[in-house]
């Protein structure tokens, strides 16, 4: 089991967040047509490396978090809170 | 008394308080302190079982939860409870035990004729044997291996009367595992410094190892109060852990104490689910068996544990018990029986000479060195044990009545490998050494390769302080007490197997033999986990624990290759068999899902309605208690005639706010929001950025930047999430703020045709056409309470719905019935209100299923042509538009007499063949004589007028239907307009 | 274990994007603590709980229906959004030496004293059903959804047995502040 270190709630079981897909997908413009929404939607790398994922903390703060995780250990590199967001920047 | 083989005062018995047991009918006595085990023993029980699969007779072989032969079936207050290991089932007053696998009885068990054909049975031999004919496996040939097979029995006792069960969630900065001598060393440590250390041992009684040795009585004395008058540590006595789950999260099974359980209304098992910082790991080591023709004779015993019987039952393995070892250590249980007055038969040992032999000699007990046990002779107990040389070449026959047996000690590392431990193949032990990353924790005494208790005292309490040290907590260095000295040893000899006449276990629980393991090399299945699989070595419920590491060490013999290369068994989670119900907890009956309850749930109740579950939601499906349609047609009958009103409170409602609120909405809804009027409400669809239909509801605007979202009750949840989603990532930089208010509002359906003047009275707006027409929305006090009002309508009449705040929602629905008494009005539940959906051609869930898209339900003119919005892209995709998808219609039956089915499928009149599609929703209706339904179908706006079949295969029925436009009932909208 | 049931007004203010000084300026100038994301904190006959960045639950004494959002929706115009949740959330006070023990058979946090000390504020889920809690010198204090509200009393009531349950009385928001009774 995963423990998340959320930065507004503290370490926190996985089982309180609900996990939202790898977030370096960006996704596209609205006039980058169909293969480019097809890539942001269904495309992943699925690499045994380090991956950026989000998880929305819906049991806590509610709050979405970008976590960096090793998807062959589990091992958590960093949690932050997502970027540009309300009050992202006060993420303890 | 009769306990013949009781011969000393054991540690934990009280020769004060017999018990009377039975087994296998027979009367027998113990003492209190006794596990069923020690007791049989005591007895002169010898043969506890019947063998898997060849149906031997088996005894007692180890002392603990490792145990694979006797396991025993126990019937009790709770019915019967098989597969418990005799070895750790404390031992009650009338308790009553049975063996297993065994028919008609233990002693004469037709099922043993299967060792008699054992050549037949080799490993993998249902691969082979039941290749034909095809329906042989599943009429004969499985239920016959299913008799011949197995263990125990299971009686369900499932229902109300189950047993209580818990959860308790725990934290610290340590967990120790085990409190032998290294987990407690390490335990004084830590428990000194206040760390928070939770120390769990799976026995009865602190102390492992140090139990058995008379000289470490005072030290686990003086540490057990050390321990005590630690605040911050707690220890945890006859708690297993379980497993090991990552990010320091480990399961731990803790049996009750009778008080314990008796004050928690009979509990028996405790899961705790803990989460530390560190773990240390000080699980001891198991002794491991010898592979040598019959060593599962009953008799054959571990060493180690003819030293607990003895030590802490009182117990002998036997009147003159050998012993075959390998190593030193085996040698102590000798000693401590001829201590007690046993006479030895002697030892054998493969080792030229050791310390161990000579002090044995010393005391007069022939050691036959250079030498291994080449046969057991005897079927229910042990007779003779035939000596014969490392070469082959018998020896000496030797009269026993016992063998003890030990091949070494393996670390017990299953914890550790499930923690990513690294194993390191130690050669002057002949064993795997775990260790762990520092990040994780620490492994320490013999569970790291430490002989000898002194030893791993030692290791304990440097585990302890550089743990210590780890967490920041470092204390003054303490010099460490002055513990008994270890006994000087000679070296293991490394001995795995005697080949010979006869069959060799290496997992006793399984029936698995060392011919096994080389017939599966024969045969290609050389990688361990490949053996495994074939012979099913190592797959019982014991793990194969004492013979897990002898089964790799044949593999490599018989692939010729060191034993480090064949890699291990990587033990799993549960440590020990674990009961369902302890797993479940808590979290069962009725607090097996919480209970969602509307706001009027006890007005629904005493109104006499049916309730239906969905979801959590507990929502009144038609208020009678009448099965049958009656009910339910007056119900909306009353809507489309008079007045009717129902409690929507389970929708989803979402408030949203902020300066940017329009923008946010027109983005998560595939339709237009900004360009929506205060005061006004709108229909909306939102799709899922693949294109397919995720949501819909009525999103109205009280202020420029105020909105309130509604969901289906079904997708509140998910529809929460999705926004919460959107907004901190694709929408980050908009200024919007979303706030559940679900629990908050009451929301009625107020519909028919006489809802304008039920309402009228309640409020001071003028409710006319031009000043509150369709989809208009006000703040407003209603029946004197501030709410808000929605004119809106899912039954297809003349609706509005009014939301209060919850604690006000039994003022506004009773001020409603009141108000609508002159007409008649009559609530109406789920059933009605899907009636009326259905004949209008709302959709719903069912509809709303995942796999359609706007154009699919005939909602493609809602999506807006300009500005982006979530899944328009992937929406206009060509598999998501072709005119073959499922498409919403409308369909009734051709004979107004014929029903009606949900999931029927719509095949072809003429020459039936593949489904076009089904039936999402059917009702018997009011409207038109018969039933209804909505269908998803293909191509189905093209079939408007068509007849098709409407099949159900399950009912075996075959209805012709005929396919309508889905808009049934008042297609112009002029009901709701009116 | 004690259980007793608070009387309160329940409303939400969230700071709108970038106006958070402006509201903490706003919530200084009428007396109201704006404690940090998991505290709580309390004013006069008021409590104020952020488990939420930029969120805070105002609780306070019973009045008039509506009333403690219209004493803030005004003065929020702009730099925060106000949420009525007096109906939404039921609030509970729970006392008793074995609050802990009854807790840690639901709640997967670590309610250790020196962890959760008093004046801590926790959102998380406890028996499936979402929970906010926070640790007060005068006892606990939980608030959880109204529509599951029963089934969780329910299940704290079934929790609690062993260790003995009473329903508790009494509890106001200004005893829970730590205010002596007028
Ligand atoms: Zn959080």
């Amino acid at each position: 089991m995963l423990r998340i270190p959320c930065p507004w709630c503290g370490v926190r079981d996985e089982s309180e967040f609900r996990y939202r897909g790898a977030a370096e997908a960006r996704r596209p413009e609205a006039a980058a047509g169909a293969a480019a929404f097809n890539a942001y939607v269904y495309e992943r790398d699925n690499a045994r490396d380090w991956h950026c994922e989000w998880w929305l903390h819906v049991a806590g703060c509610r709050r979405l978090l970008k976590v960096v995780r090793h998807t062959v250990t589990h091992e958590i590199r960093s949690v932050e809170a997502a970027p540009g967001a309300p009050g992202a920047e006060r993420g303890r | 008394m009769a306990c013949p083989a009781r011969i000393a005062r054991g540690l934990l018995t009280d020769p004060a308080r017999p018990l009377h047991f039975r087994f296998d009918g027979r009367e027998l006595q113990g003492l209190a302190g006794d596990t069923l085990a020690s007791a049989l023993l005591a007895n002169g029980v010898l043969q506890v079982g019947r063998s898997f699969k060849y149906h031997r007779p088996r005894g007692i072989v180890t002392a603990g939860p490792e145990e694979p032969c006797a396991l025993v079936d126990v019937i009790g207050a709770r019915g019967r409870e098989p597969n418990l290991p005799a070895t750790t089932l404390p031992l009650t007053a009338g308790l009553v035990a049975e063996s297993q696998n065994r028919w008609p009885s233990l002693r004469f068990d037709l099922g043993a004729l299967a060792d008699r054909v054992a050549g037949f049975l080799p490993a993998g031999f249902y691969y082979k044997t039941f290749m034909s004919p095809g329906w042989g496996w599943e009429r004969l040939y499985e239920p016959l291996i299913r008799r011949a097979a197995g263990l125990g029995r299971l009686e369900a006792s499932v229902g109300p009367h189950a047993d209580p069960a818990e959860t308790v969630h725990d934290h610290a900065d340590v967990l120790i595992v085990g409190a032998g001598a290294a987990g407690l060393a390490a335990a004084h440590r830590l428990g000194a410094t206040g760390l928070r250390v939770l120390l769990a041992e799976q026995d009865l009684a602190p102390g492992g190892g140090t139990l058995l040795d008379g000289r470490w009585a005072r030290w686990r004395e003086s540490t057990g109060a050390a321990l005590q008058s630690f605040p911050t540590l707690r220890c945890l006595m006859r708690t297993t852990v379980l497993g090991a789950y990552g990010h320091g999260v480990f399961g731990a099974l803790e049996t009750l104490s009778a008080e314990e359980s008796a004050r928690f209304g009979g509990l028996r098992e405790r899961l705790h689910v803990l989460r530390v910082r560190r773990v240390l790991l000080a699980t001891g080591a198991l002794e491991r068996l010898i592979a040598f023709p019959a060593n599962d004779v009953p008799g054959v015993m571990l060493a180690g544990a003819a030293l607990r019987f003895l030590t802490r039952y009182g117990v002998a393995a036997g009147r003159r018990p050998a012993l075959f070892a390998n190593n030193d250590e085996a040698y102590e249980a000798l000693f401590a029986l001829a201590a007690a007055g046993v006479h030895c038969a002697g030892v054998i040992d493969p080792r030229p000479e050791s310390r161990a032999a000579a002090r044995a000699k010393a005391l007069g007990i022939a050691v036959h060195s250079a030498a291994v046990v080449g046969a057991v002779g005897g079927r229910h107990a042990v007779r003779t044990v035939t000596i014969t040389e490392l070469d082959g070449r018998p020896r000496f026959v030797l009269e026993a009545d016992a063998l003890l047996v030990s091949g070494g000690h393996t670390p017990v590392s299953g914890l550790a490998a499930q923690l990513g431990a690294a194993l390191a193949w130690h050669e002057p032990q002949a064993t795997w050494i775990p260790e762990l990353p520092a990040p994780i924790g620490r492994v320490a005494g013999s569970a790291h390769g430490v002989c000898g208790l002194a030893a791993a005292a030692r290791d304990g309490y440097e585990a302890g302080d550089a743990l210590a040290v780890d967490l920041a907590r470092p204390h003054a260095a303490t010099e460490p007490p002055t513990l008994p000295p270890d006994p000087e040893a000679t070296a293991i000899g490394a001995l795995w197997e005697v080949r010979g006449r006869g069959k060799a276990f290496i997992d006793l629980q399984n029936d698995v033999t060392a011919d096994d393991v080389r017939l599966a090399v024969r045969e290609g299945y050389e990688h361990l986990e490949h053996m495994k699989r074939y012979t099913t070595f190592g797959m019982a419920t014991d793990q194969g624990r004492i013979g897990g590491l002898l089964g790799c060490a044949v593999l490599a013999a018989a692939r010729g290759i060191p034993v480090a290369e064949t890699g291990t068994l990587r033990a799993r989670p549960f440590a020990q068999p674990v009961p369902f119900a302890a797993l479940a907890g808590a979290e069962v009956r009725a607090h097996y899902r919480p209970k969602r309850r509307l706001p009027l749930h006890a007005w629904h109740e005493s109104a006499g309605a049916t309730f239906v579950s969905t979801g959590l939601w507990l929502r009144p499906l038609v208020y009678s208690r009448e099965p049958g349609w009656t009910p339910v047609l007056e119900e909306a009958r009353a809507v489309r005639e008079r007045v009717g009103i129902t409690d929507v409170s389970s929708l989803g409602k979402i408030d949203v706010q902020g300066a940017d609120a329009a923008r946010f909405l027109d983005f998560v809804y595939a339709n237009t929001f900004s360009t929506l009027a205060v005061g006004r409400a709108r229909y909306g669809i939102m799709l899922r950025e693949d294109g397919l239909l995720l949501d819909d509801g009525t999103t109205s605007r009280l202020a420029a930047g105020h909105f309130i979202l509604t969901t289906t009750t079904a997708n509140s949840a998910s529809v929460l999430e999705h926004l919460e989603f959107h907004r901190e990532s694709s929408c980050a930089a908009l200024d919007v703020v979303l706030t559940d208010i679900l629990d908050q509002w009451a929301q009625f359906a107020l519909a028919g045709p006489r809802a304008r003047e039920v309402l009228a009275p309640l409020v001071a707006l003028d409710l006319s056409n031009e000043a509150f027409p369709f989809m208009a929305v006000a703040e407003t006090m209603i029946a004197g309470v501030p709410g808000r009002l929605f004119r809106i309508s899912f039954s297809g009449e003349l609706a509005y719905e009014i939301a209060v705040p919850a604690g006000a929602a039994l003022t506004l629905w009773s001020a409603l019935l009141e108000s609508g008494a002159r007409f008649d009005i009559r609530p109406y539940g789920l059933d009605a209100l899907n009636t009326l959906r259905i004949e209008k051609g709302h959709v719903t869930t069912a509809e709303l299923n995942g796999n359609t898209t706007a154009d699919d339900l005939g909602l493609q003119r809602l999506l807006k042509q300009q500005g982006d919005f979530i899944g328009r892209t992937l929406a206009q995709r060509p598999g998501l538009t072709v005119s073959e998808r499922l498409q919403l219609v409308g369909v009734r039956p051709v004979a107004p007499t014929a029903r009606l089915r949900n999931g029927s499928q719509l095949v072809a009149a003429q020459a039936p063949g593949a489904s076009l599609g089904y039936l999402t929703s059917a009702t018997r209706s009011l409207e038109f004589q018969g039933w209804v339904g909505l269908a998803l179908l293909s191509g189905g706006r093209q079939r408007l007028g068509q007849r098709l079949l409407a099949r159900s295969p399950v009912h075996d029925e075959s209805v012709e239907v005929q396919i309508l436009s889905a808009h049934m009932l008042d297609a112009e909208n002029t009901r709701v307009r009116s | 274990m004690a259980c007793a049931a608070l009387p309160a007004d329940i409303i939400e203010l969230v700071a709108l994007r970038e106006r958070m000084q402006v509201l903490k300026a706003l919530a200084a100038r009428r007396g109201l603590p704006v404690p940090a994301t998991g505290w709580i904190a309390s004013g006069r006959e008021t409590l104020v709980l952020c488990v939420r960045p930029e969120r805070w639950l105002v609780l306070t004494v019973p009045a008039a229906p509506g009333s403690a959002l219209a004493a803030w929706q005004p003065a929020c115009a702009g730099c925060a959004a106000t949420i009525e949740l007096s109906a939404g959330l039921a609030a509970l006070c729970l006392t008793g030496p074995a609050v802990r023990e009854v807790l840690a058979r639901g709640c997967r946090l670590d309610l250790h004293p020196e962890v959760f000390v008093p004046g801590s504020a926790a959102a998380t889920s406890i028996a499936q059903v979402p929970v906010i809690l926070a640790a007060l010198p005068g006892g606990w204090l939980l608030l959880t959804p109204a529509t599951t509200a029963e089934h969780f009393r329910d299940w704290l009531a079934a929790t609690a047995r062993p260790f003995g349950f009473a329903t508790g009385a009494g509890v106001t928001v200004a005893s829970l502040a730590g205010e002596r009774a007028p």
